[in-house]
């Protein structure tokens, strides 16, 4: 049988039967994306509203208790001191000071009523929109007691359009840190441990050509990056509900690529780092900034001008933002072939420092 | 028997050191050939550089017809390998393995009939973390054995085994003799290469110091074997020295050590002298000198330190 091929069909036995590869290719990126997808960046951030109230009036009481029913806010009931406080310590977005008859009662005739507001400058935004949420709430009932019949109303519908959320976002951005993780730390422990061990020269003794035991580890872990791609997809999709627009075939290229551009990467680590327990130390120095920063879990455009600059050029950035191109925005090949170009630059680059760096032979003096 | 392995003024040098220093040898078909030494003196780079494992710094060595340095891959091809402490992949049981291995010289084998031949069988599903030391190195062995090699390559096959687990893996060794392979391998148990090897070069210090069979080196070394008897009365010491080949007696009281350059000489004539000065001869033992004895009068130091 073809050398290659016997190899490659061991080394794939091999990836599956080692548990601690598995569980870092498929169960860590499921574990990030559901607790990601739980955090559900989707839903506004309530606004934190203090109510102080001292003994109210019946009519007033049911201001306050409609004013605790709105979804968007966080109300908290208490004295005035306890919520200033609460205000300054930044707990609050905005205090509302409510006298105890601020609702009419009975026949006599109304007294203007002042609701003071107090405002955390430095939430401004949320704030004012409290403020006339509740201002909205007293003109209704000014209209109510003056007896003036609604003339206008909103009608809202519910349309389901292409509701992009979170997940969306996060799903294509799991995707590549899955297949960065795997292709680096899979070769990178790996061949550490093969060299340290002595496989490699045990390899070597034989008439095989070192290009193709790599070929096989390369093919084998090529195909476990699309395995990977493929269920984690379908988990976002069937789990979490996330939209997936445009083709798969065309995510193929950019997983395979990608694929290869950090497998150089993990070659080119397990030629520098000497034993097994150096190589996270290593990986980890180079991967960690692109988990972070290679537009996995935000948006690059919400990071400062300056850090945008060094970020778009990461290995991971193209990777994530070509598989969002296709799964989120239904981009075609035009979409991604800036993406796709980089990759092959990145991929030439890390291929040939993992030449430079990565032999079968120990290095000795 | 002509050879099958010619090692000529065989040279590795790291930077200042050298580590082999320009040896000749050459191994015959079919017989056991054993290299001899401490640790650190050059043994392993000697097999390697013939394996094709390290570069040759200077010097050649030629394998059945082929040179190492032009065609290395060729001489892989044809030779089997145990390395040292080699280990192999997990993930893979052992009839897995040894079909992988086989691939690697694009042939298929059968992998159980050879596992049998090593006697690991029975473990043909298992991985390899689950051997002991003595199955690793008979796997290791297996490994060798993949590619039906002219010549099996083992680097100190044995070290680090009990007692049992090592004659297990000399009978082993034999049986795979028997069966016509030619072996090279090292060692620095003196033991191993008197039971294995039909020859053996003794290294120290970069350098062959010695080559020969066993018995010859040790004849040739001129170290005698050592003769210890008691008697039951007392003995002139003068008779004693007088019995031929003897090269130094001592005595206390009853009880004599001598050495002696030809114990076959030196015995039927002890044997007489009882008779003739009538007394009884008690706890005779004769010890046989060894490679080891051989070893410390050429070297002036002792083989494991």
């Amino acid at each position: 049988m073809n050398t290659t091929v016997k190899l490659t069909s061991s080394s794939i036995k091999m990836f599956v039967r080692n548990r601690q590869a598995v569980f870092f290719t498929l169960f860590v990126p499921i574990i990030i994306m559901t607790i990601f997808g739980l955090i559900g960046f989707d839903s506004v951030a309530k606004i934190d509203v203090g109510l102080v109230t001292g003994t109210p009036s019946p009519p007033t009481q049911q201001f306050v208790d409609r004013l605790q029913g709105i979804s968007a806010f966080d109300v908290t009931m208490g004295n005035e001191p306890d919520e200033r406080r609460a205000l300054e310590q930044g707990d609050r977005s905005v205090v509302f000071v409510i006298p105890d008859a601020l609702m009419p009662a009975g026949e006599s005739q109304p007294v203007q009523q002042t609701v003071k507001a107090l405002v955390n400058v430095g939430e401004q935004q949320q704030a004012q929109t409290a403020i006339s949420v509740v201002r909205q709430v007293l003109d209704k009932t000014n209209l109510a007691v003056v007896g003036a019949p609604e003339l206008f109303a909103v009608a809202t519908e519910e349309v389901n359009s292409r509701n992009l959320k979170y997940i969306d976002f996060l799903l294509p951005g799991i995707v590549a840190l899955a297949i960065m993780q795997m292709s680096v730390f899979s070769t990178a422990f790996i061949f550490v441990d093969y060299k340290e061990k002595g496989i490699l020269k045990r390899l070597l003794a034989t008439p095989m050509k070192p290009y193709q035991f790599v070929t096989a580890n390369v093919v084998t872990r090529l195909l476990v990056a699309v395995v990977q791609a493929v269920i984690l997809i379908a988990v976002g999709v069937f789990a979490f509900k996330a939209h997936v627009i445009g083709s798969l075939w065309l995510l193929l290229p950019a997983v395979v690529l990608g694929g290869i551009m950090f497998l150089g990467l993990g070659f080119a680590i397990s030629g520098v780092a000497r034993t097994v327990e150096a190589v996270p130390a290593i990986a980890n120095l180079v991967v960690f900034p692109m988990l972070f920063l290679g537009g996995t879990f935000f948006p690059l455009e919400i990071m400062p001008t300056w850090l945008q600059g060094i970020v778009q050029y990461l290995p991971l950035t193209y990777l994530s933002d070509a598989l969002r191109e296709v799964m989120r925005n239904g981009g075609g090949w035009a979409a991604i072939n800036y993406d796709l170009a980089w990759m092959t630059a990145w991929s030439v680059v890390l291929v040939s420092l993992a030449n430079l760096t990565f032999g079968f032979e120990e290095k000795r003096v | 028997m002509p050879d099958i392995i010619t090692v000529q003024n065989l040279t590795k040098q790291y930077g200042d050191f050298t580590a082999v220093d320009g040896i000749n040898f050459s191994v015959r078909q079919g017989e056991t050939f054993g290299i001899l030494g401490p640790n650190g003196a050059g043994k392993t780079t000697t097999l390697e550089m013939v394996e094709g494992l390290k570069q040759i710094t200077n010097g050649s060595a030629v394998l059945d017809g082929h040179d190492v340095k032009t065609e290395p891959r060729m001489v892989k091809s044809l030779i089997g390998v145990q390395l040292q402490a080699s280990s192999f992949f997990d993930g893979l049981n052992l009839k897995e393995l040894v079909e992988t291995f086989a691939a690697l010289y694009g042939r298929t084998v059968d992998a159980l009939a050879l596992l049998r031949e090593v006697q690991l069988e029975e473990k043909r599903k298992s991985q390899v973390k689950e051997l002991s030391g003595g199955q690793k190195q008979r796997l290791s062995i297996a490994m060798a054995l993949v590619n039906d090699p002219k010549v099996l390559f083992l680097d100190e096959p044995t070290t680090g085994l009990d007692p049992q687990a090592r004659r297990n893996l000399w009978e082993l060794i034999e049986s795979i003799k028997a069966k016509g392979k030619t072996i090279v391998l090292t060692t620095h148990y003196m033991e191993e290469a008197e039971v294995l090897c039909d020859r053996v070069a003794i290294m120290d210090h970069a350098k062959i110091i010695a080559l020969d069979t066993p018995i010859n080196l040790i004849k040739q070394s001129g170290v005698g074997s050592t003769l210890e008897f008691h008697v039951d009365r007392a003995v002139a010491l003068e008779l004693v020295w007088a019995l031929p080949g003897v090269d130094r007696v001592t005595n206390a009281d009853h009880g004599f050590t001598m050495l002696t350059t030809d114990p076959e000489q030196t015995l039927p004539a002890l044997f007489n002298l009882e008779q003739r000065e009538r007394f009884k001869l008690y706890n005779l033992q004769l010890r046989q000198a060894t490679l080891e004895d051989v070893f410390l009068k050429s070297t002036g130091h002792s083989l494991r330190e």
